[in-house]
Parts: C-alpha cells; sequence; structure tokens
C-alpha cells in the first residue's frame, strides 16, 4: 500500500467530514444569528437567558458535551443519531462563539444609519432585515471564517460516536497497517486541503459581496 | 431523589480518582498555556523575520496547525510512532502537540496586533541603532503582548483547558477519563457528563476571575 | 392652516431642561432657519418634531393632527417629514441609487422599475445622474449630503428637516449643497433648517428663529435679526459669524 492508496482510502471518509462540518456549520449559524439578533432587539426577560446560553456554551468542552448528548441522554429515555448529537454539541457551542462574533458585527454599525432609517419611518424589523443584516454580515466575515475553521477541525470527534469519517478510515487503516504515520500525515494534509477549500470559498464570497467602504471588522 | 443521593455516593468513592484527574488536566492545561506562549512568541518572531525564506517558512507552519485538527496530530505521535521505535508518553505527546498548535495560534494573534504598532516607532528604534533582535524585545513584544495580552491570551487557556479533554483519546488518565471510569462504574453517563460539564464550567469561571484580577493588579500597573 | 404647530413645547434631559417651551409655526411653502449658539437645544428641537425624542411636554400639530396623542401612527409622521443628517447617514452597503430606492420600495410600495425610475429622477435633481451606481465611500461630502437630499426628497414629503446639513463639509463642498437647496427654496419646498451657516440663514430663509437655553429668543426675518438686532447677545453671535462669511 503506497502513500496514494493510502490517501485514496481516506478520501471515502471525506464525504462523512464534509456532512458533519456543513451540519455544524448550518446549526451554529442558525442559533448563533438567532442569538445574536435577540440581544440586539433586547427583548424584555431574554437577556438573563442569553447570557446563560453562551456562558454555558463557551465553558464546556466539545468532547464533554458530545458525550452527554450521545451517550448520556439515552439513559434518560432519549436517542439522539451520530449526526444530530454532533450538531447539538459543536453546533450549538460553535452557535454561542458565532453569536459573539455577529454581536461585534451589529455594533460596528454606525448608529447615524438606524437613526435614518427610522425617521424614514421604516419598522424595527425592516431596518435589521434592510440594513443591520447585509452590514452585520460583511463585517463579519473572518470571524465566521474562524469559527467555520474551528467547526472543521472539532469534526473527527464524529468518530467517537460512531460516524465513519476521515478520522474513523485512518484508526481503521492505521490497526492494520502499523504504518500509522504516514496515515495520519495524510489526515493532516486532507483536513489541511478542506481548510483550504473552505477558505478559498469565503473569500469568493466575500468578493461577491464585496462593497467599498465595508471591511473586514 | 434518590437516584441522584446514589450517584454522588459513588462521586464520593470515587473522589480521589476524580481529582488525581483534575490534578492531571490542571497540570496539562497550565504546562501548554505556557509553553504555548512562549513557543508562540518564538513562531511569532520568526514570522517578522528580515529573511523572505524563514517569513514563508514560518506562515506555512501557522498555517497548516490552523487548519489541521490537534487530535490528528496527537493520534500521529501516540499511533504512528512506536512502529517506528519511538514511544512518548500520553503526557509527553499532549505536551508537543499542544504546544505546537497552541503557538501557531499565539503567533497568530501576536502577529495580529503587531500590524497594530505604531511603525515609526520600530523605525525610530533602528534608527536609534538597535539589533533586529533588541528592537524585538524592547519594542515590539511587548507592545504586541500588551495589545493581545489579556482577552486573546485568556480565550487561549480557557480554550487549553476544555481542549485538554481530548487527551483521554491517547489514554492520558485526565479529568475526563476519569469521569468516563465512574460513568462506566454505573452506568449513570448522563449525571457523570453533567457533573464533568459543571466542573469545567467552574474552572472556566476561575480563570476568567483570574485573568481580570491579573489585568487589574499586574498588567495595568506595569503596562 | 399651519403645516406644523409647536405649542410650549418642552424636552428634560437627565434633569437639564433641553427646551423650555418653544412655540413655532411653519406655513406650507414656508423656510424656516432655526439657529442659536451649541447646546441651545436645535437639534433636540427637530427631533422632537417627528418623535425621534419624545418631548417632555407640550403640543405640537403636524397637518392638524395632534400627534403626541397616544396612538399616533409615529411612522406615518416620520413619512412625511424627509429628515437629512448633518453626517449624511447614507446606507454604506448600498448605491446611491439604491439609498434612495429602498424607502420607494419598503414604504411607498413601489415597483422595482417604478422605484429606479423615481430615484433617477432624483439623483438628476440633485445633478448626481452620473453616480447612482457609486457606493457612499466613493462619494464626496457634498456628493453624500446631495444623496441624502434626494433620497429625503423621493418620499414626497411634506416638509424637509435639515439638521446641520453643510457643517460637517469644506467650504467648497458646502456651497455645492447651499445652491442646491437654494433651488428647493425656489421651488417653494416647505423646509425646516437647523444650522450654524449664516448663508444658508440669510439667502435661504423666509424667516430665522434664534435659540438660546431651550428658549425662542427672537424670530424675524434674516436682515433684521442678522444684522440690526437690539439685543447685544444676538448680534455678538451673529457679528461673529458674518464676519467669517
Amino acid at each position: 500500500m503506497n502513500f496514494w492508496q493510502i490517501l485514496a482510502q481516506l478520501a471515502t471518509g471525506v464525504g462523512y467530514t464534509l456532512v458533519v462540518t456543513l451540519a455544524c456549520i448550518a446549526t451554529g449559524l442558525v442559533t448563533g444569528l438567532a442569538l445574536a439578533i435577540l440581544t440586539r432587539l433586547r427583548p424584555p426577560g431574554l437577556g438573563v437567558f442569553l447570557a446563560v446560553y453562551s456562558y454555558v456554551f463557551r465553558g464546556v468542552p466539545v468532547l464533554v458535551l458530545l458525550f452527554m448528548v450521545f451517550f448520556g441522554l439515552p439513559g434518560i429515555g432519549l436517542e439522539v443519531p451520530p449526526l444530530l448529537a454532533m450538531m447539538l454539541s459543536l453546533g450549538l457551542i460553535a452557535g454561542a462563539y458565532l453569536a459573539e462574533v455577529f454581536r461585534a458585527g451589529f455594533n460596528a454599525i454606525d448608529p447615524n444609519e438606524l437613526l435614518a432609517a427610522e425617521a424614514m419611518g421604516l419598522r424595527r424589523r425592516e431596518i435589521l432585515v434592510a440594513i443591520e443584516l447585509p452590514q452585520m454580515l460583511r463585517f463579519a466575515v473572518p470571524g465566521m471564517l474562524n469559527e467555520f475553521t474551528t467547526i472543521l477541525k472539532y469534526s473527527p470527534f464524529a468518530y467517537t460516536v460512531g460516524i465513519p469519517d476521515v478520522m474513523k478510515q485512518a484508526m481503521t487503516l492505521a490497526a492494520t497497517s502499523l504504518r500509522g504515520l504516514e496515515i495520519y500525515l495524510a489526515v493532516g494534509v486532507i483536513y489541511f486541503l478542506v481548510y483550504k477549500l473552505l477558505l478559498t470559498l469565503m473569500r469568493a464570497v466575500e468578493r461577491r459581496f464585496a462593497v467599498p467602504g465595508i471591511s473586514r471588522l | 431523589m434518590n437516584d441522584w443521593l446514589a450517584f454522588f455516593q459513588e462521586v464520593l468513592d470515587y473522589g480521589p480518582a476524580l481529582l488525581a484527574g483534575l490534578g492531571n488536566t490542571l497540570l496539562l492545561a497550565v504546562t501548554i498555556t505556557l509553553t504555548g506562549l512562549l513557543a508562540g512568541i518564538g513562531v511569532f518572531y520568526l514570522t517578522i523575520s528580515q529573511h523572505a525564506i524563514t517569513r514563508r517558512l514560518t506562515d506555512a507552519y501557522v498555517s497548516f496547525f490552523i487548519g489541521t485538527p490537534l487530535i490528528v496530530l496527537l493520534f500521529l505521535m501516540y499511533y504512528g510512532l512506536p512502529p517506528l521505535g519511538l514511544r512518548l508518553s500520553p503526557l509527553t505527546v499532549a505536551i508537543i502537540g499542544f504546544t505546537l498548535n497552541v503557538a501557531a495560534y499565539n503567533a497568530r494573534y501576536l502577529r495580529i496586533a503587531y500590524n497594530g504598532i505604531d511603525q515609526g516607532e520600530l523605525e525610530a528604534a533602528r534608527a536609534q541603532g538597535f539589533t533586529h533582535l533588541e528592537v524585538f524585545r524592547l519594542v515590539t513584544l511587548p507592545q504586541a503582548l500588551r495589545l493581545a495580552a489579556v482577552p486573546a491570551l485568556t480565550n487561549q487557556a480557557i480554550l487549553n483547558l476544555k481542549d485538554s479533554s481530548v487527551v483521554f483519546l491517547i489514554q492520558y488518565t485526565e479529568f475526563f477519563a476519569q469521569v468516563q471510569e465512574l460513568a462506566a462504574s454505573n452506568f449513570q453517563y448522563f449525571k457523570a457528563y453533567l457533573l464533568a460539564g459543571l466542573v469545567y464550567l467552574l474552572l472556566v469561571s476561575l480563570i476568567v476571575l483570574l485573568a481580570r484580577r491579573l489585568e487589574r493588579t499586574v498588567l495595568r500597573p506595569l503596562l | 392652516m399651519a403645516l406644523l404647530t409647536v405649542r410650549n413645547l418642552v424636552k428634560d434631559f437627565e434633569g437639564r431642561r433641553v427646551l423650555d417651551g418653544i412655540d413655532l409655526d411653519l406655513e406650507e411653502g414656508q423656510v424656516k432657519v432655526v439657529m442659536g449658539p451649541s447646546g441651545c437645544g436645535k437639534s433636540t428641537l427637530l427631533r422632537c418634531l417627528n418623535r425621534l425624542i419624545e418631548p417632555t411636554a407640550g403640543q405640537i400639530r403636524f397637518e392638524g393632527e395632534d400627534i403626541l396623542r397616544p396612538g399616533t401612527d409615529v411612522r406615518a409622521l416620520r413619512q412625511r417629514i424627509g429628515f437629512v443628517f448633518q453626517n449624511f447617514a447614507l446606507y454604506r452597503h448600498l448605491t446611491a441609487l439604491e439609498n434612495i430606492k429602498l424607502g420607494l420600495r419598503k414604504l411607498r410600495h413601489f415597483s422595482e422599475a417604478q422605484a429606479t425610475e423615481r430615484a433617477r429622477a432624483e439623483l438628476r435633481r440633485m445633478e448626481l445622474e452620473t453616480h447612482g451606481d457609486k457606493y457612499p465611500a466613493q462619494l464626496s461630502g457634498g456628493q453624500k449630503q446631495r444623496v441624502a437630499i434626494a433620497r429625503a426628497l423621493a418620499m414626497d414629503p411634506k416638509v424637509l428637516f435639515f439638521d446641520e446639513p453643510t457643517s460637517a463639509l469644506d467650504p467648497r463642498m458646502s456651497r455645492e449643497v447651499i445652491t442646491l437647496i437654494n433651488r428647493l427654496f425656489l421651488d417653494n419646498v416647505t423646509m425646516l433648517c437647523v444650522t450654524h451657516d449664516v448663508t444658508v440663514a440669510r439667502y435661504i430663509s423666509d424667516s430665522v428663529l434664534f435659540l438660546d437655553q431651550g428658549r425662542v429668543r427672537a424670530e424675524g426675518d434674516a436682515d433684521h435679526l442678522l444684522d440690526q438686532h437690539q439685543d447685544p447677545h444676538i448680534s455678538a453671535f451673529f457679528g461673529r459669524g458674518a464676519r467669517g462669511v
């Protein structure tokens, strides 16, 4: 078995790695946006909930939360499938961090523009959709990229709940071939390539929506 | 209710092992926070080197370690090296792996802070006749550290503590490994992991409080 | 009937009385300029009139309607008032054209084509027809303020409010903006303008209000107020300003 054959075998897990990563990114984006918007609109009574969410999900290790969801919840009668378990741990944790990224993006918006929109007679919701979100998302690009990278890097935890991703393939190969060094080197290269792909995609999106005068935060 | 009482009884029985695990967790987290900071400063020095090749290589290093999972590096050393006759202890593997990884991140934070330094100051220092290393030690580093120091490095310490939980996957008996033992002994997985989560939360809170105090009493007067 | 009638308007802010019983009438087609030293309450007055700031007491009637009555449709009120800010406040993620179209689309429910057509017409009126696709960051200060005026005019407001429209501009750009405001003046657009700029007061006003410490200290036509007023406080204020022009 040469290095290329090892790579080919590992590549069979790439699809799973991508699915896990994208599912957790989606979970993180949805929860992060929801949290940041709620924080921005400040509905009464939610402040404490938001603070607690942020504190808990940024304070607990991904692996601990993953095990709690996947191995712990069945004990109280809740079976959670592996991918969902990843989303409820890595995804929700990413949501807490992304909420911070989005919050900073919202804060970078010029309050004068919002005042002008209010003076024009736009509704709060219209201002949010037409002015705040488009600007905030542009400011948030670097922070989002950071968090997406983090999600990719934690995605190998998926193997601990039985998802046959790149890491799982590597462990199977390594157990049978005693060529762990090459195998894990190849795994590193694969993750790095996926990371570069993610980077390229984000840059393309950023360029597509680039506006003169709005720079990265 | 009785469940929980029984569970706490188990926790007490496991107390010494859990505490020993916690000790190992803290040992690892503190070690890699320090080594990661020192190595990060070294890598940062290389990223602003005058030699293009050195810069290119260090940038590649930083980029690679930011782009690949730490766990891959840990498995590479722990499972990949023994067949070549090199057997490292889990703690050694963890320290090397984390240091390489954390150094890359710290170098990047410092680099970002460096971009915020007034270039005129650096030029002035060079014009005064200081060597490259002296400028780095006397001007660049203190300023970059001041700009990056408290928030970024506190976050790094918190991440280190949380991420140290992965090393049970390479058989290092830290806190989370002991929690799993506890869970396996009584099948109270949910309670055990809940306990683990609470302990990590508590430790993270302690780091935050400590960092605040450090900033107030040590750093602010110093800078 | 006056378009806007203000009686005994009071605004307290953190224990300080910023507006202390203001009376003001604005007829349709009339242009009034509000002047006064910094901190006299000029900007607060403007913001109370479209309820960006809630007044503490007093009465405001807009087109005969008491707009401080509970249940007033504040958004509908604001849509009838065009507001131009000192710092332009253009939406920086939108082009000049899109800045103007936003209100037409969301508030007037124009079709895309109608909105574009109307926005282009407003840009032409402000002599900016070739700048429609530029983003705010690509425009000069004067051009930005002209886009902001076009954005306000596109909504067919009953009145235009200006809050220091030229104070963030250098003299050349401020002349460029004043020329266009003057054209609106000649077109009989109703305007209420808060400014430091004596040129604006002198040439683009039917009447000037002098505000000091939250009260209307004097009101009259520009020449009288700027050149011949007996109150030493007022003549001192304008004496400094007028020499600068």
